[in-house]
């Protein structure tokens, strides 16, 4: 364990250091992204973000947004400007993101439109294109545009060693939340409640934003959802994945719990999960693509007679990046061609529907290697009982 | 986040509909599509009651018949969408905008308004342009906007809701026990969530004197002598905000009973900049530093519709929600509040 993961377990944080390596992973980020824009012969970069899809926007001005939208242009000489529609998030980008021109825009889409209006002969990209404000696509060709996205993916997907560092924290604070999540567990208690305690524990531990679901019940639950005041009772499965963001950076782990003495359905359900993660994880290797991981997953269910639950009737992804999003690319799945590189990081998760007992998750972090992959997650990965 | 029939029953949700209708014909508008996510979800949630946790979605509102909502949430939570939203057909699909347009293009429709449609991802404007290429898309923003003049007694009673369990939750702050900004957060949030609420943003300005910027924290940081929280909490699609700034001498009680003295007399028609000022009088040696006002007429929750930062504004509107926000200079420190008010109405 390195210091920095000590002081914070400790709760003996020095803030300073962090924010010193926090400061020096977003400038090690630009600087590969300025670097990235000269061999693409780009002048300027714009990037769109929001509170779900925050990457992109992220990677560029380190700026963590929660309200509104933001669009940032990147310059070839490493100036940023940072455009938001809400003043709190003006208040927040000028707090957290040192170097960057931050700037009030009530009229988000019309004032960067109008900024792009200015710098036509520039050769700007963006990303990601699909989300980029209609008005602004929609005059690409007059703004000299390019989809850039797949640049930013780049960066995105391949991480430096001090964003793997973040990842793990950011790893071992979900093994910390779950923890948090088995206890707080009992009959009676509403689902909801379960997530304030982790919340609760996540603010005060470093955690500024966490993406959870949760499920409870049996075989009608087909899927994790955010909690309805569904009351947790003897006999129930309650999935959940939770993915805590520290410093930027999330990482997620996927666990299932049973209220009282798991049944016989339940623990071979699960073993078939166990082995079906297991399967993906010893999958996982430079050189790899994400359609071989998947495969490795969904063989399993096939093996058990369970292939139907590996379609997208029952299940999304079979695992995705993780990063500066909660969800990064690649998605794992079997017509995914994406190529698994040494650096990135993952989670492998087989989440499905099982016709026996419901729907049920089993998912671990990990970051790949030359001939495998670090395994960042270590809660155990048991069916959990707790008392019923 | 379960839908509660009692809570927003079906009628209340036929009648913003029919709202809407009423609108789009005077607009000769065939249909209206509305863009969801969970930074943009309060207009389909007005239509509808449902709010994405995750993704995106359009929701078409034809001029007759059932709603439509195709959304690029995964197939296995179609089930859980229905049992949230009672007013819609809805369908899983990775390119909504396809699926929209494809659907639009059967019928007879010629002018289709869109909510906020420079904002409309490009990828979803772009499919329903290529799907539908016969129809002419309308920007429909002060169509809806019209729609959400004024709010109903549901629409009341979930923002009283909201409300109660925000005070509940900055209730819990005690300051002389708390010395820590990331552990005070966890604390409100954690209170906010108890009571039901399915979101929750809570910012801490941890000493007020030196900076008056709010910003999210979940590190130890010192709580001053002098410090101020932001809740902002949704429950079920409605959201509120409210400041409250905390310190050990008397200038802060005094600003807050001001404050709520403040929204009881705020009149429809009025700038709210002059209403203001002719009530700042009231608290002596108090120097207004800033001040915003914020509503909900489109998909954000709140966006502003007044402040200091601007020389324009709108006025308010009777029966109409907003989240009033001030910042005063006071002998003893500043001073922030914000509360949320009903125009008309005494209080929230």
């Amino acid at each position: 364990m390195d210091d920095v993961a000590r002081d914070i377990e400790s709760g003996l944080v020095r803030p300073r250091r962090i924010e010193t390596e926090w400061i020096m992973i977003a400038d090690h980020r630009r600087a590969r992204l300025i670097e990235a824009m000269a061999e693409a012969d780009l002048d300027m970069l714009l990037v769109y973000g929001n509170a779900w899809q925050v990457d992109y926007l992220r990677y560029a001005t380190d700026f963590g947004i929660l309200e509104g939208q933001a669009l940032a242009l990147v310059r070839n000489d490493g100036h940023i400007t940072l455009y938001l529609d809400s003043p709190l998030e003006v208040d927040r980008a000028e707090l957290d993101c040192s170097g960057v021109d931050v700037i009030y825009a009530p009229d988000l889409i019309a004032e960067v439109d109008h900024a792009l209006d200015r710098l036509r002969t520039h050769r700007i990209g963006t990303a990601p294109q699909r989300l980029l404000p209609r008005r602004i696509a929609g005059r690409a060709k007059a703004l000299n545009l390019s989809d850039q996205t797949s640049l930013v993916d780049r960066l995105l997907m391949g991480k430096m060693e001090s964003e793997i560092t973040a990842i793990r924290r950011a790893a071992k604070v979900a093994d910390e939340g779950y923890r948090v999540f088995k206890n707080a567990a009992r009959p009676g208690r509403a689902d909801y409640e379960l997530i304030a305690e982790v919340e609760a524990f996540f603010r005060a531990n470093g955690v500024d934003d966490n993406f959870q679901i949760i499920g409870v019940g049996g075989v009608e639950v087909r899927g994790m959802t955010p909690p309805g005041g569904k009351r947790l009772k003897r006999g129930d499965l309650v999935t959940t994945e939770l993915t805590p963001c520290v410093d930027g950076y999330y990482a997620q782990i996927c666990r299932t719990l049973v209220i009282g003495e798991p049944i016989a359905e339940q623990r071979a359900a699960h073993a078939l999960y166990r082995e079906a993660m297991e399967a993906g994880i010893a999958a996982v290797r430079d050189g790899v693509i994400a359609a071989d991981i998947a495969r490795a997953e969904n063989d399993v269910f096939r093996k058990h007679g369970l292939g139907e639950y590996t379609t997208s009737e029952y299940t999304r992804v079979r695992g995705h990046g993780m990063g500066l999003f909660a969800d990064s690319k690649p998605h794992l799945l079997e017509n995914v061609t994406t190529r698994i590189d040494v650096g990135m990081a993952l989670i492998v998760h087989p989440n499905t529907y099982h016709p026996a007992v419901g729907y049920l998750v089993i998912g671990d972090a990990v970051i790949v290697t030359k001939d495998g992959c670090e395994v960042l997650t270590g809660v155990p990965r048991e069916l959990f009982s707790v008392p019923g | 986040m379960k839908w509660n029939p009692r809570e927003l029953p079906v009628e209340v949700l036929d009648a913003r509909i029919a709202r809407l209708r009423a609108e789009m014909k005077r607009a000769r508008l065939d249909a209206f599509i509305v863009y969801t996510n969970n930074v943009r979800p309060c207009a389909v949630a007005h239509l509808t009651g449902f709010t994405p946790y995750w993704n995106e979605g359009l929701l078409l509102v034809p001029a007759s018949g059932r709603l439509v909502f195709a959304t690029a949430l995964s197939n296995r939570v179609v089930d859980w969408i229905r049992s949230i939203n009672p007013v819609s057909e809805v369908t899983s699909t990775p390119r909504p905008g396809k699926f929209l347009g494809e659907w639009l293009a059967k019928d007879t429709v010629k002018q289709a308004g869109v909510l906020e449609f420079d904002a409309m991802p490009s990828e979803l404007a772009s499919d329903l342009a290529i799907a539908a290429p016969a129809i002419q898309w309308i920007d429909g923003s002060a169509t809806f906007a019209a729609i959400r003049r004024g709010i109903d007694a549901a629409e009341q009673r979930m923002l009283e809701r909201a409300d109660a369990i925000t005070i509940a939750a900055l209730d819990e702050v005690n300051v002389t026990a708390i010395s820590d900004a990331g552990a005070l957060a966890g604390l409100v949030e954690k209170q906010a969530r108890l009571s039901g609420a399915e979101e929750a943003y809570i910012a801490v300005s941890p000493d007020l004197v030196s900076d008056r910027r709010f910003n999210r924290i979940s590190k130890p940081i010192a709580l001053a002598e002098r410090f101020a929280v932001r809740a902002s909490v949704a429950y079920k699609g409605s959201w509120v905000r409210r400041t409250r700034t905390f310190a050990k001498d008397d200038s802060v009680r005094r600003a807050d009973i001001w404050l709520e003295d403040v929204v009881r007399k705020i009149e429809a028609g009025k700038f709210f900049a002059g209403q203001l000022a002719a009530c700042v009088d009231a608290l002596p040696d108090a120097k207004l530093a800033n001040w915003m006002v914020e509503s909900c007429s489109g998909s954000y929750p709140l966006s502003v519709v007044a402040s200091s930062r601007s020389s324009e504004g709108k006025a308010p509107i009777d029966g109409s929600f907003y989240v009033l926000t001030v910042e005063f200079l006071l002998d003893g420190g500043p001073w922030i509040g914000s509360t949320p008010l009903i125009i008309g109405k005494p209080a929230l």
